[in-house]
């Protein structure tokens, strides 16, 4: 299984291999030698530069070529062959040259941004780490492997989400992400195991790819066969759901997404790295990596989590007033399109939209920590007792940060999917396939594709609402208290260049040439199965317009809603504005119910373990004592006593006939006479 | 010389030169014990290096297979026309075994260490810490039952003196129920020793033997004899051998400790000092898994065959049943105990599957406990002999007093749960890989055994990251206030020195499996194929 690679290619492989380690090389140069030091920052951020620029290099050689796999022998157990090694496909440079790409915005924006943080250092450590195993993660060939890398990106998510550990509420949050996570990672580790016991290997490639195990195996008469031997059918599906799991956890689908709006208690530059555009999608870069291994009705299932995921996360959306939450809501109905994408087939669109949503969303995460980084400095000045977060105190700020107001109309715009920009091409191209895909099924599909329409509209409007409070209108903090200082700006160069640069990517050109058709894209493209759809169907065209149209309306009544003062407003009571706004309920069912009952359960446990088991020994020792104070007692009143009465009667005796001692010799005739006489008496009985 | 023997002796020589030394000397005691367990590391080092693998090197049933083998006559007695009464001292390693050398030769270094903190009876301590330090490294080497059972005996004194002298608050309650509890089983193992004895002869001399690998062949039984595996014997009316097999198993499971015989582990870690709390998690329980692969299975392969169920349920039992109990706990120390019977738990599923990675997977999470649990008991007592108090509620904010031994507690932490790249997660994603595949390679386990031991990977990231929230983050708060403030110093050179070895280890094997993968892979294939041999 080592294939000879020509010169070039084992170039690309070396190439390859040092952009995922040189993050890694920084964070170990950060942990020895600057672990107090602000050199830090540089040295990550050189790391990240090398790295993108290696990726370009690997991008440039593999996209659209033939795959490249070079693999090691890692270690040996029993007859079984561990394989290490790297797997370069279009999906995974793709990726490689992707995380790189956002990485190097956020670190630069992050020199600014955490300038004033006692642990500087430490963070860009922990940022080092995320990227090597988010890289780490894309490019490796082995399920192993793989698991690791999916495990070590979810631990570097957690030192970032608790990077303020002295807050509780964000060390409750890391633990929760991490927790979360475990219930995928234990999917995704049982689906391991599975395929492993199936097919003997935990190479993708030889799994995956194309004429691989997974591909010629089939289920047949409740046995799935794969080319060596046979399990049981429902194993199969065990492995879907594990492999479901993984990605409801780490991409925030449901039922597992909850953690993903807690998750927003780390930096908000980490927030635009990790749980906006790389990490999150990791869960859908799973899908593409072992893609072939679904059924038809498994697929299914994924578009309808994926869609229901979408509209569930919108409607959260609608009535949050923490800048960041509504984006996480944001973020998670999105990768709900991509899971949707994936599940309707539409294989291409999902990862095109998973390119670009990291563009916008990121772009949007770096406004919002512009903004509250602005109201935290308000905050901070005057001594207000605010939350910097909420978007009720924001208003107006469109004056007083031009740029940031400029580059969130793009990246607003590209979320709602209107022409132009990138997420147009991407998110129309699901929502057309949708269509597609649901017509000639059953009439309860095709909910699917009007849910995923639906979404769309509550996008705009959200999205619409959040832009309209934040910078439109007048600045309400000012209002409540007139005589605030205020003196807030776009910021320096090192604020701005990521901005500017995210924003240019979140355009069509960087994409496509034409700005309306999705087909045109080169990432939809190099994705596309033989058998890809033809542009000749009728949704090809209304969908778009639809979608714009209604896009349009929607963000015209939102900025009506909100932007003029005394304007009406919605109704806060009412049954669906409070499931909107406790976000479904569904984390509070979480720890009052299955938080609760483990604890509960645990505790009975334990008192079983207490007094059950050890009772049990309890019980045996004193058993164990009991039978030993009957023995002493035994021993003393009957063995003892009998040796006693034994020598009782003995010296009851001896005390009679001593009384025959009295020297008296009187006595002693008598008591001759006495005998004598007992003695003939005796003998003449006898004879 | 031997090496092995050197490697069992040398501490018996130092704790000769501890107890002759006047007492005033008591403060070299330490570094004599200290540079004992050094030397001892650095033998089975070499050891370890000089350990051949080849498929000619497998072991487990075949004496010529086994390395640094010394083998000389111990107690011989004519008994006229009983024949001869055969016993050696019999020596020597096969993969199984030279892993875990090393393993305890480390641990037992990071035990000495953490010695320091012992301040009376300076002399009794150490001569009894050599003294348990021979007797491990004697169980893990022996080849002859009659020594293997001496060695394993000899641990239960200086063990019960350790704790019950210079342990906490329970020290005595702790000390009888560990020694009885571990005498218990002991005794009926002493009497299948005895019916082994009878049973099999040495084919050389025609003597009985205590010979262990001659036990594993059918053909040294005497036909008739109680355990032979062609008379069918029954002892009240069940087959002997599978009594056989049971009595040795309960013996070995007190000492893993397999559910439901566990709750002297609680009672004897929370109660023994810091040192005897990571010789007692750090080697006393693989013992109890060595014991269950050496002895129980490969003297008893049918008998274990038919009851890879049982034992593998019990497996699956202790893994979750230990972690719904460390998430009830307080004492960080119980705590850290009961996650021991969970992580133990794999071991069991492991060699219960008789699959290679199974196996495979089990000897790497006792080597991997070996050093993780050594660590975590290391660093609970880095709080308790700070404070005096373990309790989880009454810290707050530790990351932010003692940073660099917060960091030190995330690696174990981290470990423990199963973070891949630590040693901790090749163990049990092969533990639960073997426990799978074992329906399809030989049908013992059901498959759903895997998927519920993994439930307890979940559960252990469950309580170990409440107890890091718990405890290290957040703003400062400790029950002692300002006193208990000023008490919890960060780390120091001697504490780091215990510490820093143990990471890079658990991180090593992590990255580097092959490292021990690749000394076992030979006995695990023998192992392996002789159970399937039956």
């Amino acid at each position: 299984m080592i294939p000879i690679l020509s010169h070039t290619d084992a170039q690309t492989v070396n190439f390859a291999i040092w952009a995922v380690v040189l993050p890694f090389a920084a964070f170990v140069l950060n942990l020895l030698l600057f672990n107090k030091n602000r050199i830090a920052a540089l040295v990550s951020t050189v790391g990240i530069v090398v790295s993108l620029v290696l990726a370009i290099k690997v991008f440039t050689s593999v996209w659209n070529a033939p795959v490249i796999h070079a693999q090691i022998t890692w270690f040996i157990i029993g007859a079984t062959k561990v394989q290490a090694g790297l797997l370069l496909n279009n999906l995974s440079v793709l990726m490689l040259l992707l995380v790189p790409m956002i990485a190097l915005p956020v670190h630069i924006y992050s020199i600014a941004y955490m300038k004033d943080d006692e642990g500087y250092s430490r963070y860009f450590r922990y940022l080092s780490l995320f990227c090597f195993s988010m890289l780490g993660l894309v490019v490796v060939d082995n399920l192993i492997m793989l698991y690791a890398f999916w495990e070590l990106v979810g631990f570097s998510s957690y030192l970032l989400i608790g990077f303020w550990f002295t807050r509780q509420s964000a060390v409750m949050a890391n633990k929760k992400a991490f927790i979360m996570n475990r219930i995928g990672d234990i999917g995704l580790l049982t689906a391991i195991i599975i395929l492993f016991t199936l097919f003997g290997t935990f190479d993708i490639q030889a799994l995956f790819g194309k004429e691989g195990f997974v591909q010629l195996s089939n289920i047949a008469a409740g046995m799935w066969a794969g080319p060596h031997s046979a399990i049981p059918a429902v194993w199969q599906y065990v492995a879907f759901a594990g492999i479901f799991l993984a990605v409801a956890a780490k991409s925030a689908q449901f039922p597992l997404h909850t953690w993903l709006p807690d998750a927003m208690e780390g930096p908000t530059s980490v927030s635009a790295l990790i749980h906006a555009a790389t990490m999150v999608a990791a869960g859908v870069f799973l899908l593409g990596r072992v893609y072939p291994l679904f059924i038809e009705s498994e697929l299914t299932i994924l578009a309808i989590v994926g869609c229901f995921t979408a509209f569930m996360a919108a409607t959260i959306a609608l009535t949050q007033n923490d800048l960041k939450r509504i984006l996480a809501y944001s973020t998670i109905s999105q990768l709900g399109f991509m899971v949707l994408a994936m599940g309707i087939g539409a294989y291409a669109s999902s990862l095109f939209h998973l390119v670009t949503h990291a563009f916008f969303k990121c772009l949007l995460f770096l406004v919002a920590g512009i903004v509250i980084h602005q109201m935290k400095h308000i905050k901070d000045d005057n001594n207000l007792d605010i939350d910097p977060q909420n978007i009720l105190h924001m208003g107006g700020l469109r004056k007083k940060l031009p740029l940031t107001f400029i580059v969130t109309i793009i990246g607003a715009l590209a979320l709602v999917g209107f022409v132009f920009t990138s997420g147009y091409l991407s998110k129309d191209g699901i929502l057309i396939q949708s269509f597609v895909w649901a017509e000639g099924k059953s009439a309860v599909f095709t909910i699917v594709p009007y849910f995923a329409l639906l979404t769309s509209v509550l996008t705009a409007f959200y999205v619409a609402r959040l832009v309209v409070k934040v910078f439109f209108g007048e600045f309400r903090l000012q209002k409540v208290n007139p005589h605030i200082h205020i003196h807030m700006g776009d910021g320096n160069w090192l604020y701005k260049a990521p901005l500017v640069f995210l924003a240019i990517c979140s355009l069509f050109p960087l994409f496509s040439n034409s700005p309306v058709f999705y087909e045109d894209a080169w990432i939809y493209k190099s994705f596309l199965p033989s058998n890809f759809l033809v542009r000749e169907n009728i949704y090809h065209t209304i969908i778009p317009i639809l979608v714009n149209l209604l896009a349009v309306f929607v963000m015209y009544a939102a900025f009506a809603f909100y932007g003029k003062r005394n304007a009406w407003s919605f109704p806060q009571t009412g049954l669906l504005y409070r499931i909107s706004y406790n976000e479904w309920y569904i984390d509070r069912f979480y720890n009052r119910v299955i938080v609760k009952f483990v604890m509960w359960f645990s505790n009975l446990l334990y008192w079983f373990d207490k007094k059950v088991v050890d009772g049990l020994v309890h019980l045996f020792t004193r058993i164990g004592k009991s039978l030993a104070t009957i023995a002493a007692w035994l021993d003393r009143n009957i063995v003892d006593g009998l040796l006693h009465l034994i020598a009782g009667i003995v010296q009851a005796i001896g005390n009679f006939a001593r009384r025959f001692q009295g020297g008296k010799v009187q006595y002693y005739l008598y008591s001759m006479l006495l005998v004598l006489a007992f003695v003939f008496i005796f003998k003449m009985i006898w004879t | 010389m031997n090496l092995l023997s050197l490697l069992i002796f040398i501490p018996v020589l130092f704790g000769i030169i501890v107890l002759i030394l006047p007492s005033s000397m008591r403060a070299s005691f330490k570094y004599l014990t200290l540079a004992a367990t050094l030397v001892q590391l650095v033998i089975s080092i070499v050891i370890y290096l000089n350990f051949k693998t080849c498929p000619g090197f497998g072991g487990i049933n075949h004496e010529e297979q086994f390395q640094f083998v010394q083998k000389l006559p111990w107690i011989n007695l004519d008994l006229g026309s009983m024949g001869k009464m055969q016993i050696d001292y019999f020596v020597g390693i096969d993969g199984m075994s030279v892993t875990i050398l090393v393993m305890s030769a480390l641990v037992m270094v990071v035990a000495a260490i953490s010695s320091w903190e012992i301040n009376s009876n300076l002399k009794g301590f150490f001569a009894l810490f050599l003294l348990l330090d021979m007797a491990v490294m004697g169980v893990f080497c022996a080849l002859d039952f009659f020594l293997f059972y001496t060695f394993y005996e000899l641990m239960l004194l200086p063990l019960y003196f350790l704790i019950g002298m210079w342990g906490g608050a329970r020290r005595e309650y702790a000390a009888i129920k560990f020694f009885l509890y571990t005498l218990f089983g002991s005794v009926f193992m002493l009497l299948v020793m005895v019916g082994l004895y009878f049973s099999v002869t040495d084919p050389a001399t025609g003597n009985h033997t205590f010979n262990i690998i001659h036990m594993m062949n059918p053909k040294n039984y005497i036909e008739g004899s109680v355990f032979s595996t062609l008379s069918h014997a029954t002892i009240l009316g069940m087959p002997a051998r599978t009594v056989g097999f049971v009595v040795l198993f309960v013996a070995f499971a007190i000492k893993v400790p397999v559910v439901p015989l566990h709750t002297w582990l609680p009672d004897a870690h929370v109660e023994a000092p810091t040192p005897v709390s990571i010789i007692l998690a750090g080697v006393l329980l693989k013992i109890g898994g060595y014991g269950i692969i050496r002895i129980c299975m490969c003297i008893f392969p049918d008998a274990a065959i038919s009851s890879a169920f049982w034992v593998g349920l019990l497996g699956v039992i202790s893994i979750l049943y230990g972690a719904f109990n460390a998430l009830a706990q307080r004492d960080l120390k119980r705590l850290i105990a009961y996650s021991s019977v969970s992580h133990m738990g794999f071991v069991l599923l492991g060699i219960a599957s008789a699959t290679t990675e199974g196996v495979s997977g089990a000897m790497m999470q006792m080597i991997s406990h070996g050093f993780l649990s050594s660590m975590l008991f290391f660093l609970v007592g880095v709080v308790y002999g700070r404070v005096h108090d373990r309790d989880i509620y009454n810290f707050r904010g530790l990351a932010s007093l003692m940073p660099r031994y917060t960091v030190y507690v995330m690696i174990a932490f981290f470990a423990s749960l199963g973070l891949p790249g630590f040693s901790a997660f090749v163990a049990e994603a092969f533990s639960l890989a073997g426990a799978f595949k074992s329906s399809s390679v030989n049908g013992l386990l059901p498959q759903w055994m895997a998927v519920c031991g993994a439930v307890g990977i979940l559960l252990g990231a469950a309580y170990l990251l409440w107890t890091l929230q718990r405890m290290f983050f957040g703003t400062v708060s400790l029950k002692g206030g300002e006193i208990w403030k000023i008490a919890l110093t960060d780390i120091n050179f001697r504490e780091t020195a215990a510490l820093l070895p143990l990471a890079l280890l658990a991180l090593g094997l992590g990255i580097m499996p092959s490292l021990v993968f690749g000394k076992i892979n030979d006995a695990v294939l023998a192992f392996v194929s002789f159970l399937q041999v039956k």
